[in-house]
């Protein structure tokens, strides 16, 4: 669906991207990871053809150019600014930017309740975008990106500054466009989110990628052991293993097991092997 | 084209949605118009009059008498006060003159026939030559107004010559033949008035030194008609000018927000993004003139000479001030900055443009330096509809000007534009 081509791109003389190369199928969920800086956004900036690249090349299903309007027809984008017009009501925004896609009269009108249905802004549709919660917002963001049914989405950080309860909300909805056929990139600096709808993760910093894979096969390469922490009557142990439920029955065997912990590797993990540093670092 | 449109309703839209862009964009010029031509028209039909105050430092029956003539006349507002009092008014302006009747002014006023005519003293701002000269003509007007009183009523025309007989006779030091001659007049004089009949025979109350005619005449038009007429192209071009401000200032702040990036994501380009918020601009200005005009047409009367000359003027200034617009986008990188940059350069355009002092009431220095306001050019070519008779030929240049500078500072606009919000 998306293939990226050693891109690169630089500001002066910061090196955003960095020779960077990808494909994403058709629906599958890509994560784009990464602490601030890593070169998240500028990647979805020359994907959707915001940017130029220096070198590189960006296509859509074998051919298609961002540049070329029509390619771009079958993109949609959540900045990770929130772009919305704050005056206008959250359905006029919707109308707004499903216009600039090209709908009109019944299609129009039938995918702006889509997708506020989707995000759960059906009942507030006539508010204006200021009376919004941070939530409501991000949630009208996402809607904007999806109003025209694009093949494609490009999520930049659409979960900053979410609660809990929106942020579930958002990511069972990308979820369930992925099960529909979407593709989507997803950027975030939050691996729980990576973890829980991303197929794949490809792993970034400061502008290079550094390890592309399934979640669990990223953890299996790049995360080390389980840890497996046991507490007896006597004495406690800390165990580094491959397959912590048989060294969990092996502990009990044993006797006297008061309690236990477990510690799994996780992507934070596999960003601290891989780098040297965490993720919020 | 369609999504040119879609661009240019949604600017419309949120301007109109925002009441402070709102106000200003609408209802300031019209303030502005209406308030100026009030000021203008010297508060509205109050006939103007000459204020002038009176010292009597006489205080006797005749000066009195002077004084409720030049009360009543239409030509003066009167007020009696002292030296001090009277000078002071005059210098801060507060008044146009004062007149000093001084000590004998009743009396030599009551008998004409003693010698020397009655002494008056106007204390005016030597810058005010007209109106001296006015306030001259008011005077002998009054004052030939008091001769004809005396000469038209016998029993004061006898006791007056009674008087001046008496003088003449008891005058040492003058000619014998001459004293004799004027003894004579003076009993010819008093036979006469007392053979008259009562109620003046003679007609004297009729006698004019020259007889005028006054007949209406239209004048030909060579002004407004009103005050309105000078201040609603001024309201006008304050429409205009907030109009540029807002639509700048608030295509810095699509940058600013990320609606920009948002658009630049869609399947458009970029001249579909500024087209429409040129067009938005555009038909902004042009309904923002449609309502400003139709106030004043049905309100204050306002009329165009000629209605296709007023349409390409305002056409013209709209074009002219969506590329000012354009330029406005690029003076700063947030809205604020926009902001303290572009006022202080609308001002400047104001002042030296006709949007504050009509252009007609500009000193010669700053018409000349008006010519390089763009705001002068469509100040010129919205009066030259109305009020200065311009012809469609008369108008194109103007007009020409306005839309080359449009172009110009769109041009400009364009190419330094930043797409991207940096910093």
């Amino acid at each position: 669906m998306l293939r990226l081509t050693d891109l690169r791109k630089t500001f002066g003389r910061v090196v955003a991207v960095d020779g960077l190369s990808f494909e994403v199928g058709r629906g599958e969920i890509l994560g784009l990871l990464g602490p601030n800086g890593a070169g998240k956004t500028t990647t979805v900036n020359l994907a959707i053809g915001l940017l130029e690249p220096d070198s590189g090349s960006v296509e859509l299903d074998g051919g298609g150019r961002p540049s070329d309007l029509a390619t771009r027809r079958r993109m949609g984008i959540a900045p990770q600014t929130l772009a919305l017009y704050e005056d206008m009501a959250g359905e006029a925004n919707l109308r707004f930017f499903a216009r600039m896609y090209g709908l009109s009269g019944n299609r129009l009108a039938e995918r702006v309740a889509e997708v506020l249905d989707m995000v759960g802004l059906t009942e507030r549709r006539g508010d204006r975008v200021s009376t919004y919660s941070g939530g409501m917002k991000r949630r009208l963001n996402l809607a904007a990106a999806l109003v025209h049914d694009p093949d494609l989405l490009l999520l930049d950080e659409p979960t900053v500054g979410v609660d809990p309860q929106s942020r579930s909300a958002i990511l069972d909805r990308i979820r369930d466009l992925a099960r529909l056929g979407k593709t989507a990139v997803y950027c975030t600096h939050y691996m729980e989110e990576a973890q829980r709808i991303c197929d794949r993760v490809a792993i970034l910093d400061r502008g290079r990628l550094l390890a592309l894979d399934a979640v669990d096969n990223l953890i299996a390469a790049h995360g080390g052991k389980s840890v497996v922490h046991a507490v007896f009557a006597d004495r406690e142990l800390r165990v580094d293993t491959d397959e912590p439920l048989a060294e969990l029955r092996r502990l009990e065997s044993e006797g006297d097991l008061i309690r236990f912990s477990l510690d799994r590797p996780d992507l934070e993990s596999v960003f601290l092997a891989l780098t040297g540093r965490h993720l919020r670092d | 084209m369609k999504t040119i449109w879609f661009i240019a309703v949604k600017d419309i839209r949120l301007l109109l949605l925002d009441k402070a862009a709102a106000f200003f964009a609408i209802c300031w010029p019209v303030m502005i118009a209406v308030l100026f031509g009030i000021i203008f028209s010297g508060g509205g039909s109050e006939s103007w009059s000459m204020h002038v105050a009176v010292v009597d430092e006489d205080q006797t029956p005749g000066s009195r008498a002077f004084i409720q003539d030049l009360a009543e006349s239409e030509e003066l507002t009167v007020t009696e006060t002292g030296r001090a009092e009277a000078t002071e008014n005059v210098r801060r302006g507060k008044w146009t003159a004062y007149l000093v009747l001084p000590p004998g002014f009743g009396e030599t006023r009551e008998n004409p026939f003693r010698g020397g005519g009655a002494q008056m003293e106007i204390g005016i701002d030597p810058s005010r030559k007209a109106e001296a000269g006015m306030l001259q003509g008011v005077l002998m007007k009054h004052m030939f107004s008091s001769f004809e009183d005396l000469w038209t009523d016998p029993d004061r025309m006898s006791s007056q010559m009674a008087k001046a007989r008496q003088q003449v006779e008891q005058a040492g030091d003058m000619d014998p033949v001459a004293q004799a001659l004027l003894a004579q007049f003076l009993n010819a004089a008093e036979q006469l008035y007392a053979e008259m009949p009562e109620g003046g025979a003679f007609d004297m109350a009729e006698w004019q030194p020259f007889d005028v005619e006054t007949t209406d005449v239209v004048r030909q038009q060579e002004g407004p008609r009103s005050s309105f007429e000078v201040t609603f192209p001024q309201g006008l071009a304050w429409g205009f000018i907030c109009c540029a401000a807002m639509f700048g200032i608030s295509l810095v702040g699509e940058r600013m927000k990320g609606t920009l990036r948002r658009l630049q994501a869609a399947p458009l380009s970029r001249a579909h993004i500024l087209g429409g918020k040129a067009l938005a601009c555009f038909l902004t200005m042009c309904l923002v003139s449609a309502l400003i005009l139709g106030i004043g047409i049905v309100a204050f009367g306002i009329r165009a000479d000629s209605y296709l000359v007023l349409v390409l003027a305002v056409v013209s200034t709209a074009v002219c001030f969506v590329g000012v617009m354009m330029g406005v986008s690029v003076l700063g990188r947030t809205e604020q900055s926009a902001n303290a940059f572009a006022w202080p350069i609308f001002m400047i355009m104001a002042m030296t443009g006709g949007g504050m002092l009509p252009l007609a009431m500009m000193p010669g220095w700053l018409r000349a330096a008006s010519t390089f306001s763009p705001l002068k050019w469509g100040v010129l070519a919205l009066e030259g509809a109305i009020w200065r008779g311009f012809s469609v030929q008369e108008a194109l240049l103007p007009c020409a000007i306005l839309v080359g500078v449009g172009i110009l500072c769109f041009g400009v606009g364009v190419r330094l534009f930043r797409w991207e919000q940096q910093g």
